[in-house]
Order: structure tokens, then sequence, then C-alpha cells
């Protein structure tokens, strides 16, 4: 019974998606299935729409740079944490990973009115601070990790050996907790990637990620091409996804 | 010992300040902001007044805050439902494809919902995949209404949220150990005594951390209610939409965020202490 219940969820969990992917090789202009022959048409035109190629280019801009800004910061503020005697270590910990508790919807309202009151409204910069705090937590968890997870002995041999701290830490500490930077970067990148309701509510209109493009094309229309640059961006998804499970960080990440 | 402190904050200093500016300073801003009256000129901020939230209390709003509970309620309930099986049989296989089935779980999630809900809509519509089907095996006559209403929100909902659930409990089931099942078993405890007496007390708080945050996630969902509920199935995050980007009345939009932030919080710090209720 339970291995039914198991394979009916993993089924419906799969199902709108597979049925996207198929959906965007119909030959025709509208969703009818079945259908015998397959054709390329909706992806040549969704790679000509200016909408969406210009939405990927930002998309994938926007979560390079929040997964990167991210990644660094609670790189440092980890090695801090792990490494130092700091008053209220629990307590600062606590407050980076707290985003997760802030609904995306609340987030989006505040951001919205914060950017247009200090006038970052419709700039990359205002987006990728917001990514970079809805991401964070997620980059600190395993970064703590990680670097918790490092033998300072080594740390400590380096630098009597008189390597300065810096040096130490790019030679010595970060090949060898590679391995949780690059899963972390991994996992902000696909969050920020993904990343809809609190984008739709404070992005402006020269900065429309791809879901939000997709999101309003469908207020539109819907035909066909959203079948297309919604497989691919499943695609996208699915390449990182891998590359995670096979760094075999993605329990790791969401511990 | 000063110094060495003074380089960790350093370490800690640039997380620290973004979180500060791009964090604390929008949630406080939209505090101070529900605060003030609106007006055709803007956001009048040398007067206060709690009129933000007294309008929340409106039978307008409450009607679509109950509409909004009874949807995430209905998607934690069939979760926790559904949970148990997946995660016990999921505790079970062997560790070697232990990663590729959390990939297949967890990828649909990093999917984005715009996607998934049009997939969704895709299969739910009254000429979509699902009515197709029932009605070419004569189960139906007509077309079930099966979105632009609660039941498609809901439908969509719980596969989407359900990784919340199950990689804690997940976790907690495999922490379980194979003794304590056999033990009971030599009791002569039947399948279900076990799970009653022995797996739910053990996994109670990883069970109820995981639905207090698939709860959160189901009130502020987005894309779902405004792509599968159509226009008479308004939820607080659509009406949220509407009041800061349509209306643009912003303190009473951010009352909305306020509050339901405080709600949210209120919620874990129930779910903390209903985690480690004992009867």
């Amino acid at each position: 019974m339970t291995r039914t219940i198991t394979g009916l969820m993993l089924a419906v969990m799969l199902a709108p998606i597979v049925l996207v992917v198929w959906m965007s090789f119909t030959p025709q202009a509208y969703f009818v299935l079945p259908f015998t022959e397959f054709s390329l048409r909706w992806y040549r035109e969704a790679l000509s729409y200016p909408g969406f190629i210009d939405g990927f280019a930002l998309s994938a801009e926007l979560a390079a740079l929040a997964g990167a800004t991210a990644v660094i910061c609670a790189f440092l503020a980890a090695y801090g944490l792990t490494r130092y005697p700091l008053p209220g270590k629990a307590a600062l910990l606590a407050f980076f990973t707290s985003p997760l508790l802030v609904p995306a919807v609340v987030f989006g309202i505040a951001m919205l009115q914060f950017v247009n009151r200090i006038g970052l409204y419709n700039r990359l910069i205002g987006l990728v601070l917001a990514h970079v705090v809805v991401v964070t937590p997620y980059a600190i968890r395993t970064l703590h990790t990680a670097l918790a997870a490092v033998p300072e002995e080594m740390e400590w041999a380096a630098m009597a050996l008189g390597a300065p701290r810096l040096r130490m830490l790019a030679r010595i500490t970060v090949p060898l907790c590679a391995h949780g930077l690059i899963t972390a970067f991994l996992f902000c990148f696909l969050l920020s990637f993904s990343e809809v309701t609190m984008t739709i509510f404070m992005t402006g209109p020269a900065l429309q990620t791809l879901p939000i493009r997709i999101y309003s094309y469908m207020s539109d229309r819907i035909d066909p091409m959203v079948a297309a640059v919604s497989s691919l961006v499943v695609l996208v998804s699915l390449l990182v996804v891998c590359a995670l499970t096979l760094a075999g960080g993605l329990r790791r990440v969401l511990r | 010992m000063s110094r060495m402190r003074l380089r960790g904050m350093g370490f800690v200093a640039p997380l620290l300040v973004v979180m500060a500016f791009a964090y604390v300073w929008p949630l406080w801003q939209a505090t101070l902001n529900s605060l003030h009256p609106n007006t055709p000129q803007g956001i009048d901020a040398a007067s206060w007044t709690l009129a933000n939230f007294a309008r929340l209390s409106d039978p307008l709003y409450t009607d679509v805050l109950l509409r909004t509970l009874r949807i995430s309620l209905t998607v934690s309930a069939i979760t926790a439902l559904l949970v148990y099986p997946v995660a016990l049989r999921l505790a079970r296989t062997a560790p070697r494809w232990q990663p590729w089935i959390i990939l297949a779980f967890v990828s649909p999630f990093l999917v984005n919902t715009v996607v998934k809900s049009f997939g969704w809509s895709l299969l739910l519509r009254g000429n979509g995949l699902v009515n197709s089907a029932l009605e070419a095996v004569h189960l139906i006559d007509r077309p079930l209404h099966l979105m632009l209403n609660e039941t498609g929100i809901i439908i969509a909902l719980v596969p989407g949220h359900f990784m919340f659930v199950l990689l804690p409990l997940w976790s907690a089931v495999a922490g379980i150990d194979p003794a304590l099942n056999w033990a009971a078993g030599t009791l002569g405890a039947r399948r279900w005594q076990v799970f009653r007496h022995v797996i739910l007390p053990i996994t109670w708080p990883a069970l109820v951390t995981g639905l207090v945050i698939n709860f959160i996630m189901n009130m502020t969902a987005f894309a779902a209610p405004a792509i599968l509920g159509g226009a008479r199935t308004l939820v607080v995050s659509v009406l949220a939409y509407q009041v800061n980007l349509q209306q643009l009345d912003w303190p009473f939009g951010s009352a909305i965020a306020v509050a339901l932030l405080a709600f949210t919080l209120a919620l874990v710090g129930f779910g903390q202490k209903l985690a480690v209720w004992r009867r």
C-alpha cells in the first residue's frame, strides 16, 4: 500500500511538468491530445520572442549575481561564526536563517515599498538584494556545516608556517569546503531562478524575470509557446538539480 | 580577546550589513507605513492611525481570509494523511537510490510555480486531460469543475508543498532504531499499533514542524491561486497583490503584510509548543 501511495504521489508531483513538456512539441496552435506529429515549431517561436529571451537573460544574470553575493557573504559570516569567539552566535545564525519564516508575499510587499522609497525601483541592484535575502538561509546553513567540518588544525598549520590569514583562507579553507560552496551556489542559483511570489510584487516593468514574463504572457493568451518556454525552464532547472545531486548536495542543503 | 571578537565581527559584517539594509529596514518600513493613512498624494507620514488594521475586519476581507485558511488547512490535512506512507516507504529504499528519489521529490519544488500551475491548468481544464480521460472511460457525462475554484488550488498545492513535510519526516523515520519496530512486533503489536505507539510519537516533532511550514506556504502561495483559482476565488496573497499594485494603497497593503507576518510568527511559536507536546 505504501508503495502505491508513493508511486501515485510521485506521479502527481511530476504530472504537470511532464504534461507541459509533452504539449510543447505539438504542431497545432492549441492544446489537444493526442497528437501524432511532433514539431519544434513552438520552440522556434519562443526563441524568437524578445520578451522570453530578455526574461531568460535577466533571470540567469539575477540568479548568478544573487547566488554569488549570498554565497560569498554567507561564507565569510559562517567563517566568523565557526572560528571566532563571537557573542550571540546562536542569535546571529537564527537571524540569518529567519527569512525562511517570512512569507514571500510579506517580503515582496515590504520590498516594493522600500525600493520605491529609496529610489531603487526598477533597478537590478534592488532585485539582487531582495533575492540575496531570500536565498541566504540556505547558503548560511550549508556553509556553516561545511566550515565546521574543515579541521581547524590545517588552518593553524598554514598560519604557523607564516601564511597570512587571507592567503590561508584562499589556499586551505576554500578548497577544503569547495563542495559546500558549489552546492550552496547551485541551490541559491536555482532558488532565485525560480522565485516568483516575492519578485512579482517588487519588480519594475523593465525587470521582468522569465517566470514573470510567462505569467503576464499567460494572462493575455495561452498557446503552446508558453509550454515551449516553460519546458526550457524545466530543462535548465533539471540540469542544475542533476549537477547538485551528482555533487551529493541536495540532501545537505535541505536538511 | 576583544581583538579576536573584532576580527570575527569583520567576517560577519558584510552579511549583517546586507541583511540589515535589505531585510530589516524594508520590513520595518512596511510596519511604519501600515500605521499611516493613505491620501491621494501618497502616504501621509505625519499622522498615525490604526485604521488600516481596522479595515481588515471588513467582511469583504475576512471572507478572503477564511477562504485562504480553509484551503490551507485542507491542503495540510491531505498532506498529513499522505506523507507517512511515502516517508515510511522511502526510508526503506536502498541507500544508493535515495539521492535520486530525493531528486524526484524535490525537483518539482525547484521548477517555478508559474510553470507548474500552467501544467495543472492543462490537466484540470474543462476539456483538459483529466476530464477527457474520465469521459473516455465513461466515468462522467459532463466535465467536472476542477479549476477556477478552491478544488483547483488544493490539487496544485498538495504536491507543490509536499516536500516541506516529507523531508523532515523522512529524516525522522530514517532515524528510528529498527529494533523498536521489532520489539513492538515481538510484544504482539499490530502494524497500526506500532505506528500509533512507536512511529507517531517519535516523528511527531518533525511532522508538526513540517506541517507548520507547509501551512504557511499554503497561506501565501501566489501563482497557483492566481492561475487556478480564477477571479471569484480570491485568496490573501492575490488580494495583497491587488491592493499594493493595482489600487496602490500601500498603507493598507502593508497592514495586510504585517498582519500576515504576525500570524505566521504566532503559528511558528505555536508549532514549537505543539512539537514538544506530550500526551
